[in-house]
Parts: structure tokens; C-alpha cells; sequence
């Protein structure tokens, strides 16, 4: 039945692509491709809820094998969920052009790659996937972009650093096979070599597909420049598969991890969920704000894998069960959030032109209907109660206050750190939020195009309220999902399912009652305050009139903390003033906050390997004589080893 | 639910709304008195509220439903929070349950409901207010859980009223810990309820404003739900301050007869921190709060160290 869902859901997907390239069957094709994805949706659940296992199951020989299982059928349902709308949302958001017709077909090639990884039980299968769900994205980056320069600069730089970084994935996926422990049929020895070798490249592969810190430097430029649904599905959805393959390789394949290895990724975990938020605050284009949130909330996902892993090896079971559970769940959670606030930003950019978060202003009052749905989602990503993104930090920082309860001094006092590192990250994003709140939607439209914008058609707005009451849902029963998760730990755990969140140990998350106290209370307010008559006045500004010129930016609201961090950050700014004639004529004034990853540690990297090319180059002579020389001088050298004995 | 419970429920309730507004009223009069004035009556809190009460509201230009659902907002959070934190070892669960870490997304609601509001009237004084607050809650953060997490650790729970059953008695200053986490947990109560040398409540200059920025634009009753959130804050901070941090009696109703005359000592110091120490410059309060974190790190560890 379960199984039956899926394969119509993908072929719906699969027809309903190539439906959409014939141009009077655009939008039907989909419409089409939605409704597979909200099948595969409710198959991935199903297989979530019943904890049925459907297909076949891992093998570590190469040969092709599909399957599903809990783990999978989780993720297969997070597909679903997020491609469903955003699929409803491209219906008006594509043009039925040649491009756009190439977009929506590439679309569900997209969610059939992401599928084909989550579905695969083979490595062969598994890696094809891999490779092409990085290969999708940039090729509709491309079609989308058309002859952009920059589009295909960054398109290189995706490539090259997940391909460079997607080596070690296939180091890991191939030792495991070698080791015959996919599926965890053999298990291997903790400590050992082996299972270091395996963790480690498993954590920078999959860590770089996941936009892990310090190797996500793809991820702020790749995301934002994709149109607002393909964005939505690459941060909601592809990152979260890159992290089930995490989740399969760390916590299920790999044995029992070393203590030392859980507070690496902990470490990991920590630098991403802090390092995005705060190169997100200083950010100023809406979209690229939105893609560097994306590396916060996988580092936040990484700090429960993290917690799991210390918390198993130190032997607390239930607690690691727990801890991947808050994981898991903020996978949910954040595909959720981040697909509504990527397809807000692209009803947003539809309507005005422009994503620079200082132009834009006033359109909660312009656009009520993608503009509170937006709010919703900016408050669940902020970690606000009662909505979900609180619900899943809650649980995550409870993971993390377990580790100092079970482990020794130094990954007692990590763990602490790491709390302290995700409770800063929350008030960051709580920072962050009321900016882009503020900037986009509140006070007066700061741009001629910002007070004229007009809210999108129908199927645009029913998919942003679609995911913004996901939201709500998620926030008020997010103990539903959190039984099932907790039995997905490949060692025995189980939790009861409530509506909330009853954890032992904990003075619990009774979500529903806080949403209930808190709608309840803000009304009973509202009530007793009464009818407002209340005079207008100008705003206060010490006596001036507010003109447009003292209007705050995004830079002059984050500029407390930029100056208390600048020992961190070292933002650069330059001020240059004009004078003539011993009059100022005109004064500019530039700042930005560089990303110190980059500038640090890639560009010298860069420059170090155009240096070795240049060198290299030499070789390459064209000249057919100086290719026989090497021909011979390999010869010789071959020759030479073999009776020296080191090969043959 | 027996008579100990019921008594601290009540406690909790009336306490936390009706009472709260004494303990900066305490303060302002003792810091007064500190300083060689006279000062308002300790009751002058209740006074503004009424005035405020009875004012009619002024709405600034362009002001939308956020700006005037933020006071509401705010305060049902903070009444929240009042829900929440128990005034002593037994306290039936008020919906909300009495978990320490719901108690900071109930206080992050509160930060993001003003600083949107100040967004939404485009107030620079606001703004700039708002900005230094939501600068400041990221260290304040930080250092809260931090010092928190070592009366978790101590008591084995994050449930508060397992927390002030887990740490009563003398413990507090034979356990070294706990001794660091309250070090911890007293710059947290400075910075959270807004007093020197962090914020000054005093102030009526718009460019030094933290926690009074955002709140320049309002009047009237919108005014008074704010006034008396700041009033939930001090409460909230107090009370676990006392009933976590310091030494209190193991049985409920012991507790309930200690909590009043702790607040009121708490409330004394604050003035007399209020009346020692100058306001800082904003950006050096992270350094401040950043020997908070070390000491509870410290204390986390000590408490590592301790139970292996």
C-alpha cells in the first residue's frame, strides 16, 4: 500500500516533468508533479509511522536495490512536504517560456535524485544519486541564468568545492562496502583505524553537501541565485538528505564512535550554527541572508548528531536516542520554515524586482496574505514559541545539557559550551528576524516599487499559508512525530507519543498549553485594554521630522554588535570625502563584514593552486617530441622499480 | 492538590502579578534613600500604573498591528513566564509546565515582539534601543543557560520545582558549583532586569536608552503592560534567583515564608549596586557577562569533577 503510494507518487513526478515541457500542458504538468510529491509525502509518513520496512534492505555489494525504511521514509516525507508547495508555487512563479519549462522539468529530475538517494540500498546506487542530486541543481542554475557570468563563476565554485568535498564521501561509502558494514551487517571495531578513516571522510563530504562550516562556502553563493522554489527545495530538502547520509554513516553504520570524535562534530556544529548566523546578520540581500541561515540551522541539526554521538559513546542511551530525535526533528522543522521564507523572498522578488533588504519595507500592509505568512515563518525560525522552530531547539538544547550529565571534564565542559554557543544562536536569530521582519514588511515601503506591490496569485499565496500553518502545526503537536523518531536510533529506545513534548528528566514541552496560554493571554490583553481611541502623532526624532534619510538600514541596526565582535570579524569600512575648493562636496561611505573562512583559508588555498597550474602548465607543452620523453622516461622509471623490487 | 500546593499556586499567581511591581519600586525608594533623597514611596509603581491607566493612547504615524499587538504580546509572555517559574518546591502545573528552558522562549518572544514594534513606527531612538538590546540578549543568553545549566545539573532536572527542591538547604555554599553558578547568575538578574551598570532605569535621555528605547512611542494602557512587563521581569529574575541560587528551607511551606524576605534583600542590593556602580559603556557589557559564562563554566566543570 505504503510502497504502491510511492512509486505512483514518483512517476507522477517523472510524467508530470515531462508533461510540463509540452507548452499548452505547462502548468497541468505541475500541478501533476505536485500531487506526486504530496503522495511521496504521505508514503514517507506512513513508512515513518508504521516503522515498516518496504523493499529491500542494505547490501554492500553493487548491485542495484531500492528500498525504504523509518530514516528514509522520514526524509522521502520532508520531500514531499516541501516539494508539494513549491511545485503548486512555481504553477504561476515559472513563465511557461522555454526556460521555464526547462526549470519545471528539471524540477522533478530534482526530487527523483533526492528520492533516488533516500530510496537507494546499494553504494553504488547511493552515490549515483549523490553525484546527481549536486549535478541538478547546477545545471537549472545555469538554464535559469541563462549567459549570467557570475551565475557561471558560481556554478564552478559549487561544482568544484562539492566535488572536491564529494570525494570524500565516496572514501567513505566505498570503505564501508569494502567492510561489508552497509546496513550494519558487519559492525565495526570501535577505535579502530577504519572507523576513524570512515567517520572523518564521511563528515567532510557529507559535511560539505550539508554546508557544514568551514566548508559551506558554496552554499551562500549557489542557493540564492536558483529560482525561490528549486532554492527552497536545495536548503529545504537537499541539505537535510545530505544529512541523512550523515545520520546513516555516523550514528547507524560506523559502530559506536569515539568520545573524542562526538565533540569534533559538536565543535563542527557549534562554528557553523553561530558563524551563519552572524555573517547572516550583516547580510543585505534577502535571498543570500536566507542561504547563510540555511548553514545555522545544519549546524544546529549537527550539534544533535553531535550530542547523539558523545551521549552513545559515553553510554546514556535513551539520552542519544533523544538527542537524535532533536535532530531529526529540526530536519523537519527547518525544511519547513526555510521553504516558506525561500518562497516569500520569491512572491517578493516577483513583485518588486529586488531583494536588498534595505529597498524593500511596508509590505505586510501591501501584501497581507505572503506577508504574515512570511512574519510566521521569520518568528519559527527565530525560535519563537508556539511555533516549531522553538520546539526542536528546545528538545536540542536539552540533548546538549545531557552531555555534561553523563561525560568526563573536557567533553562535559564541550558540551556545556556547545549550549551555551545554540542558546547565542537563538538570540541571534531572534536579531536577525526582527531585521528582516522590520526591513521587509514593517514601517513605510522604502522604494516607489515597495509601495506598489501587490499580493501574487492564488496558487503562490495558498502554498506560503500551506507551509506557515505547517508551522503552527508542527509547533503546537511536534511530540506526534517525536515517538517514531526516537525508535529510528538503530538501538533499542522508545519514547510515548503526546501532543507535546514529555521527556523524563526535563520539566517537559507541553506545546499545546503554551500556544493555548499564549493566544489565550494576548486576547484577554487585547480585551481589557479595550477600544483604542488613540490621537496620531508624529514619530519622535528629538524634535525633527522624520525624513526618509534618517530611516535606520540593516547595517545601522546590526552595527551594536559588529562593533562589540569587531575583534572577530575585522569588518572593513572606508569613508572618502571630496572637497573643493575647501568645501566638502560629497562624502561616501562603504563597510562590509568580509567572510574570514573565505578570505582566510580559500583564497590563499585558490591562489596556491593557480600558482601550482602555472607550473604544471609547462608540462603541457603540445610539442608531440616532449610527450615521447615522458613516454620513456616512464618507461625507465617503471623498469627501474621493478627491479629495484617496489612494484611487480 | 494539596494546601502546600494550592498555597504556592497562588502564590505564584498573585505574587507574580499583583506584587511584582513593588520589587523595582523597592529599589527605585532604597536607592533613593542610599543616595541622601527622599525618593517616591516604594507603591509609586502601582501609581504610575493607574495614571497610565486612565491616559488615553497616542498613536505615532504609520503605526500597524504589530505595533499595537506588541504590548499584549509582550506581556502575556512575561505572564507566561509568571505561570512558569514556581515560588517554591511544589506548584501544580499551570498549563505551561515549569521547565527552565521554555521560561528564555517566553523572554525571546517579549524582545522580538518590541523590536519589531519598533520597526514598525520607524522610531531611530527605538531602533537604537532595540539594537543594543538584541546585541546584549545574545551574551545574556549565553550566560543565562550557562548558569542555569548548573542548577540543572546540581538537581538532576530541568523541571523548576525539581530544581528548587534539588538545591534547598545550606547546599548552595558548601557546593562550589552552585557557588559559581550564582556568581554566573548575578550578572544575568543585573543585565536582564535592566539595572546598572548594564542599563540605567533612570534615564530620560534618549541616546543612552537599553530596555526604555523601544518603549518611547507608547502611552496610555498599552504603556502600563509594558511598564508592568519590566515589573514580571524583576520578579521572574528574583525569584529564581532566591529560590535557586540562594539558600532556601526544604519544606514548601518553609519556603513560601523565606521567599518574601529574600526578594526583599535582593532588591536592597540592587540598589546598592545601583548606587555604587556607574553604567558601563554598552559595548563593554559583553566582557562583563563573558566572566559570568567563564564562572559557570567553571562551575559546570567543578560539578563534573564532583559527581565522577
Amino acid at each position: 500500500m505504503t510502497g504502491a503510494l510511492l512509486v505512483a507518487g514518483l512517476s507522477a513526478t517523472a510524467f508530470g516533468g515531462a508533461l510540463g515541457v509540452w507548452r499548452r500542458a505547462f502548468s497541468a504538468g505541475l500541478w501533476l508533479q505536485a500531487a506526486g510529491a504530496a503522495g511521496i509525502a504521505i508514503a514517507g509518513f506512513w513508512a515513518l509511522g508504521s516503522q515498516t520496512s518496504l523493499g529491500e534492505g542494505f547490501t554492500s555489494s553493487f548491485v542495484p536495490r531500492f528500498g525504504v525504511d523509518g530514516l528514509s521514509g522520514l526524509f522521502l516525507g520532508i520531500l514531499g512536504l516541501i516539494a508539494a508547495p513549491a511545485l503548486v508555487f512555481s504553477t504561476r512563479y515559472l513563465r511557461p517560456s522555454l526556460r521555464g519549462r526547462a526549470v519545471g522539468a528539471l524540477t522533478a529530475l530534482f526530487v527523483l535524485a533526492l528520492a533516488l538517494v533516500l530510496c537507494a540500498r546499494d553504494p553504488l546506487t547511493f552515490l549515483a544519486g549523490w553525484e546527481s542530486m549536486t549535478l541538478v541543481p547546477a545545471v537549472v542554475i545555469l538554464v535559469s541564468r541563462g549567459a549570467d557570468r557570475r551565475a557561471r563563476q558560481t556554478v564552478f565554485d559549487y561544482l568544484a568545492v562539492t566535488h572536491l568535498g564529494g570525494a570524500a564521501t565516496w572514501v567513505a561509502i566505498l570503505l564501508l562496502a569494502h567492510a561489508g558494514a552497509i546496513g550494519g551487517h558487519a559492525t565495526i571495531a570501535s577505535g579502530s583505524g577504519l572507523q576513524t578513516a570512515i567517520a572523518l571522510s564521511a563528515l567532510v563530504g557529507m559535511g560539505t553537501k550539508a554546508g557544514v562550516m568551514p566548508l559551506h562556502v558554496w552554499l551562500p553563493r549557489a542557493h540564492p541565485i536558483a529560482p525561490s522554489p528549486v532554492s527552497a527545495l536545495m536548503s529545504g530538502v537537499m541539505l537535510k538528505v545530505a544529512l541523512y547520509g550523515l545520520v546513516r554513516v555516523l550514528v547507524e553504520w560506523d559502530g559506536v564512535l569515539p568520545v573524542w570524535f562526538g565533540v569534533l562534530v559538536l565543535a563542527v556544529g557549534a562554528l557553523s550554527a553561530v558563524g551563519g548566523v552572524v555573517y547572516a546578520l550583516f547580510e543585505h540581500d534577502l535571498k543570500r541572508l536566507l542561504a547563510l541561515h540555511s548553514i545555522e540551522n545544519v549546524g544546529i541539526i549537527v550539534l544533535g548528531i553531535g550530542a547523539c554521538l558523545v551521549l552513545r559513546a559515553r553510554g546514556a542511551d535513551l539520552w542519544a536516542a533523544f538527542a537524535l530525535a532533536a535532530a531529526l526533528l529540526h530536519c523537519v522543522n527547518h525544511a519547513v520554515f526555510k521553504a516558506l521564507l525561500f518562497l516569500g523572498a520569491g512572491a517578493f522578488e516577483r513583485a518588486l524586482g529586488s531583494l536588498e533588504i534595505d529597498r524593500l519595507g511596508g509590505l505586510l500592509r501591501r501584501m497581507p496574505w505572503s506577508g504574515g505568512a512570511f512574519l510566521v515563518g521569520a518568528a519559527a525560525i527565530a525560535g519563537l514559541p508556539p511555533l516549531n522552530g522553538f520546539a526542536s531547539e528546545w528538545l536540542t538544547l536539552q540533548a546538549l545539557l545531557h552531555v555534561p550529565r553523563y561525560g568526563d571534564v573536557a567533553d562535559g565542559v564541550a558540551g556545556a559550551l556547545a549550549l551555551a554557543a545554540l542558546a547565542a544562536t537563538a538570540a541571534l536569530a531572534v536579531f536577525c528576524f526582527v531585521k528582516v521582519v522590520g526591513l521587509v514588511l514593517l514601517g513605510a515601503p522604502r522604494t516607489p516599487a515597495a509601495a506598489a506591490a501587490e499580493e501574487p496569485p492564488l496558487p503562490l499565496r495558498a502554498a506560503l499559508v500551506f507551509l506557515a500553518l505547517a508551522c503552527v502545526a508542527l509547533g503546537v503537536a511536534p511530540g506526534v512525530l517525536f515517538g517514531a523518531l526516537v525508535s529510528l536510533a538503530p538501538w533499542p529506545a522508545a519514547a510515548g507519543t503526546h501532543l507535546g513534548l514529555h521527556v523524563p528528566g526535563t520539566g517537559s514541552l507541553p506545546a499545546a498549553w503554551i500556544a493555548v496560554v499564549l493566544v489565550g493571554l494576548t486576547g484577554a490583553l487585547v480585551l481589557l485594554r479595550g477600544r483604542r481611541r488613540a490621537a496620531p502623532a508624529p514619530t519622535w526624532a528629538s524634535g525633527q521630522l522624520v525624513e526618509p534619510a534618517l530611516r535606520w538600514t540593516s547595517a545601522g541596526f546590526t552595527k551594536s554588535l559588529r562593533l562589540v565582535l569587531e575583534a572577530v570579524l575585522r569588518p572593513e569600512r572606508e569613508i572618502s570625502s571630496k572637497t573643493r575648493g575647501g568645501v566638502l562636496q560629497e562624502v561616501a561611505y562603504s563597510g562590509s563584514v568580509p567572510h574570514l573562512i573565505e578570505a582566510r583559508l580559500y583564497r590563499p588555498v585558490e591562489r596556491a593552486a593557480f600558482r601550482a597550474a602555472v607550473h604544471a602548465r609547462r608540462l603541457q607543452t603540445g610539442s608531440v617530441g616532449t610527450y615521447v620523453v615522458y613516454l620513456i622516461g616512464l618507461v625507465i622509471v617503471l623498469l627501474a622499480a621493478v627491479r629495484l623490487g617496489v612494484i611487480g | 492538590m494539596s494546601a502546600a500546593s494550592a498555597a504556592s499556586a497562588a502564590v505564584e499567581v498573585l505574587g507574580g502579578i499583583a506584587l511584582a511591581p513593588l520589587l523595582p519600586g523597592l529599589v527605585q525608594h532604597w536607592k533613593a534613600r542610599l543616595q541622601g533623597r527622599r525618593g517616591p514611596t516604594p507603591l509609586q509603581p502601582y501609581r504610575e500604573l493607574r495614571r497610565l491607566w486612565g491616559k488615553s493612547m497616542v498613536d505615532p504615524e504609520g503605526a500597524g498591528p504589530v505595533y499595537r499587538l506588541a504590548p499584549a504580546v509582550v506581556a502575556a509572555a512575561l505572564a507566561g513566564g509568571v505561570l512558569l517559574v514556581p515560588v517554591a518546591g511544589a506548584a501544580p502545573t499551570l498549563g505551561l509546565g515549569h521547565d527552565a528552558l521554555v521560561l528564555l522562549g517566553l523572554l525571546a518572544l517579549a524582545r522580538f515582539a518590541v523590536a519589531a514594534a519598533a520597526w514598525d513606527v520607524s522610531n531611530g531612538f527605538s531602533l537604537m534601543g532595540a539594537s543594543r538590546d538584541l546585541m546584549l540578549s545574545v551574551f545574556v543568553e549565553a550566560t543565562f543557560v550557562l548558569s542555569l545549566a548548573v542548577g540543572l545539573l546540581v538537581a538532576g532536572t530541568t523541571d523548576l520545582r525539581g530544581v528548587v527542591a534539588g538545591t534547598a538547604g545550606a547546599g548552595v555554599w558548601g557546593n562550589p558549583a552552585l557557588a559559581l553558578g550564582t556568581v554566573a547568575f548575578a550578572f544575568v538578574a543585573i543585565a536582564e532586569t535592566g539595572r546598572q551598570p548594564v542599563d540605567s532605569p533612570d534615564t530620560h535621555l534618549e541616546l543612552t536608552m537599553i530596555h526604555e528605547g523601544p518603549l518611547l512611542e507608547y502611552a496610555g494602557r498599552d504603556l502600563a503592560y509594558l511598564h508592568w512587563a519590566a515589573a514580571a521581569r524583576h520578579w521572574l529574575v528574583l525569584v529564581l534567583a532566591a529560590q535557586v541560587f540562594l539558600p532556601h528551607p526544604r519544606g514548601v511551606w518553609a519556603q513560601l515564608a523565606v521567599l518574601p524576605v529574600t526578594l526583599v534583600a535582593l532588591c536592597a542590593a540592587l540598589a546598592v549596586v545601583e548606587t555604587l556602580l556607574a553604567k558601563m559603556r554598552v559595548l563593554l557589557v559583553p566582557r562583563l557577562l563573558a566572566v559570568g559564562a567563564a564562572a559557570a563554566l567553571l562551575g559546570i566543570a567543578a560539578w563534573i569533577a564532583g559527581s565522577a
